[in-house]
């Protein structure tokens, strides 16, 4: 380790390898493993059997099956359309292409309650765009077609984000190439520009993945908040917290964290493949 | 397969790419477009390969107009400059790929498709690479399976977009020299552009010389290099020296000096002399009426040539020229020599047409 650190040091163009290293490591412990140290402490006090008995709670499984679920479809809509986004941002020019461009951004900026309570609004079976699907029996707002709608509204940033900047790198002559070898705009699409982008594809994906499984703020307004129905995980814990179930909470806490870290783990896992391939 | 370019003209905004661009291409022939970046050549390419559309004029590919035909179906091979492999694909499935989009009627079967491939590898002679990426080729190899990718649809007409430019100086030679034999094997109707004017007079059948959207000459590599017919040719072939002066009655004046010349009397009162560094003879001493007196300012070798830069006694022009190293050597010529010089051929432009002629000077 010593030798290791060593070589790093030498090869370094910029000083202070030690002191950055350093500072990073105290860092990230104050920020994330000591907090997450402590959640996994605390949900330990429950023992193993409370632990699973928490965790595996029917109304907690059903909360589960809605939070990944739902942030996983949310998550694969934004990789459709915010690609698209990205491509009609990127390759055409039209009026007030500034002002979308900066549009894509309010998910970030726009408190979610405020982005909940205007879903739950305009999408309630009263509401201006509700009132066209009441008729053909749909409800949006109040079921989980409108955590999906809220968890859709907070991720699309994120796909278009990473998309842009490769799409914006690529070489018209890739596609030029492929035209000349007698491909058609579907094959070129499929062939040539979607394999460059899918690393970004699946950043971007991955990342309104695990914003969407956090996400509280929007949805509790929307959902409608049903046991068994329409209810996420973190509402839950807070549900629990304001039970002072403090270890219960946690557990919770430590499951989803586990879950969500397994997903991460493969997205990321999928990532180095398709960047492996072009070696 | 013949390509005609009939009348091409293309703007870009204002600016004029391309000004009655007429061109014919035989078949089987290898051409060079060349000339000074922003000159309008790889527009015209790209216009041949159906990638631009040109704004007026037409494009008629064995006699058959090809102008609104698609890149997809104009059946030529487009290698780019800087290769534009599919880095996500290796060699083998970069090369399949033409064949592997093909509508399903037309695709060759799997083993079919592997020993065309493989023919083609065998070809850039590159087999051992076919499962590598391109990321991990050297330059120079990338370019070979470009081209390889390039003739694997089998193209009437091969376009070449400064296919060495990304190159260095030895391997770009090798291609440009391997390039030349393969067209001799393959015989296929091919254009490519070039800035460096070595490598068009090297690898050409014919050389086609553009200058701000015009062609300027056509002509085969001897022609253009040894009767520009243009002032832009003679410089852009080469380099050049210019004496101002005037000819009259069989005598070229310039400054003080009188060259005797063999040829035509009928010129212009003042001319501007155009004579190449390597038709310059340099006399240790002998100065006389056909010579002109000049210092050596610098003396650079550079390979097989030596380069000697010379300041004129009369009018201090400068003035260069380049001797072999033998040559250089027999003369023993140090910086600071006074010299004299002697143009062998000489010559000048008419100024209303334009036209060459070539005086040569008496040798006494």
């Amino acid at each position: 380790m010593g030798a290791l650190l060593a070589m790093l040091k030498k090869h370094g163009v910029l000083p202070g390898f030690s002191i950055t290293l350093g500072f990073t490591l105290t860092y990230l412990s104050l920020i994330v493993l000591v907090p997450l140290s402590a959640t996994v402490l605390k949900s330990a006090t429950l023992g193993w059997d409370g632990f699973w008995t928490v965790i595996t709670a029917p109304r907690v499984l059903a909360s589960y099956k809605l939070t990944f679920g739902a942030a996983l479809a949310g998550a694969c809509i934004n990789a459709v359309f915010g690609l698209l986004v990205a491509w009609v941002l990127v390759r055409y020019d039209f009026f007030g292409k500034k002002l979308v461009d900066a549009f894509v951004d309010l998910p970030f900026a726009l408190p979610t309650a405020v982005a909940g309570i205007a879903l739950a609004t305009l999408y309630s079976s009263k509401g201006w765009i509700g009132q066209i699907f009441t008729p053909l029996g749909i409800k949006i707002a109040y079921t989980p077609l409108g955590v999906i709608l809220a968890l859709t509204f907070i991720g699309l940033p994120f796909v278009v984000r990473t998309v842009q900047p490769i799409l914006e790198d690529f070489e018209t002559e890739l596609e030029e190439a492929a035209a000349s070898l007698g491909a058609n705009r579907w094959q070129t699409f499929q062939k040539v520009i979607l394999p460059t982008l899918l690393p970004a594809l699946l950043t971007g994906f991955a990342l309104a993945f695990a914003r969407a499984v956090g996400e509280y703020g929007s949805v509790i307004f929307v959902a409608g908040n049903i046991p068994m129905v329409s209810e996420i995980t973190p509402l839950l814990i807070i549900t629990k917290l304001e039970q002072y179930d403090y270890a219960g909470a946690t557990a919770l806490a430590v499951s989803m964290l586990i879950v969500s870290f397994g997903l991460l783990l493969a997205i990321n896992g999928l990532q180095r493949w398709s960047q492996l391939r072009r070696a | 397969m013949s390509i005609e370019i009939n009348d091409v003209e293309k703007s870009f905004g204002r600016f004029k790419a391309l000004k009655n661009i007429t061109l014919n291409i035989g078949s089987g022939e290898l051409v060079a477009l060349l000339g000074p970046s922003g000159c309008g050549k790889t527009t015209l390419l790209r216009i041949i390969a159906g990638l631009e559309a040109p704004d007026s004029g037409s494009i008629l590919f064995y006699g058959e107009d090809a102008t609104n035909r698609h890149v997809r179906e104009r059946q030529v091979g487009f290698v780019f400059q800087h290769y534009a492999l599919f880095r996500h694909m290796t060699v083998f499935e970069n090369i399949a790929f033409g064949l592997r989009v093909r509508p399903r009627g037309q695709r060759p079967s799997e083993s079919e498709i592997r020993r065309k491939v493989h023919d083609l590898l065998n070809l850039v002679q590159l087999d051992w690479l076919a499962d590598r990426y391109p990321g991990q080729l050297s330059g120079g190899q990338r370019q070979r399976i470009a081209l390889a990718r390039a003739l694997a649809v089998e193209p009437k007409v091969l376009l070449l977009d400064e296919p060495f430019g990304a190159l260095d100086a030895k391997v770009r030679k090798d291609l440009r020299r391997w390039l030349r034999r393969l067209h001799d094997e393959l015989h296929v109707t091919s254009v490519f552009v070039t800035h460096d004017q070595e490598e068009a007079l090297e690898v050409a059948d014919r050389v086609v010389v553009l200058n701000e959207g015009r062609v300027e000459q056509i002509g085969t590599p001897d022609e253009v290099y040894d009767h520009p017919e243009t002032p832009f040719v003679y410089h852009f072939l080469g380099d050049v020296n210019l004496f101002h002066g005037r000819v009259h009655d069989g005598h070229a004046r310039i400054g003080e000096t009188q060259v005797d010349l063999t040829g035509g009397s009928d010129h212009p009162e003042s001319a501007i002399f155009y004579v190449r560094p390597h038709e310059i003879e340099i006399l240790r001493d002998g100065g006389g009426t056909g010579t002109i007196a000049a210092k050596i300012r610098d003396i650079r070798p550079l390979g097989a040539t030596v380069r000697i830069e010379l300041e004129r006694i009369d009018d201090r022009g400068s003035v260069e020229v380049e001797l072999t190293r033998d040559q250089f050597g027999r003369k023993g010529l140090s910086e600071g020599d006074k010299v004299y010089l002697q143009p062998k051929r000489l010559r000048t432009f008419d100024g209303n047409t334009k036209r060459e002629t070539t005086l040569e000077a008496v040798n006494r």
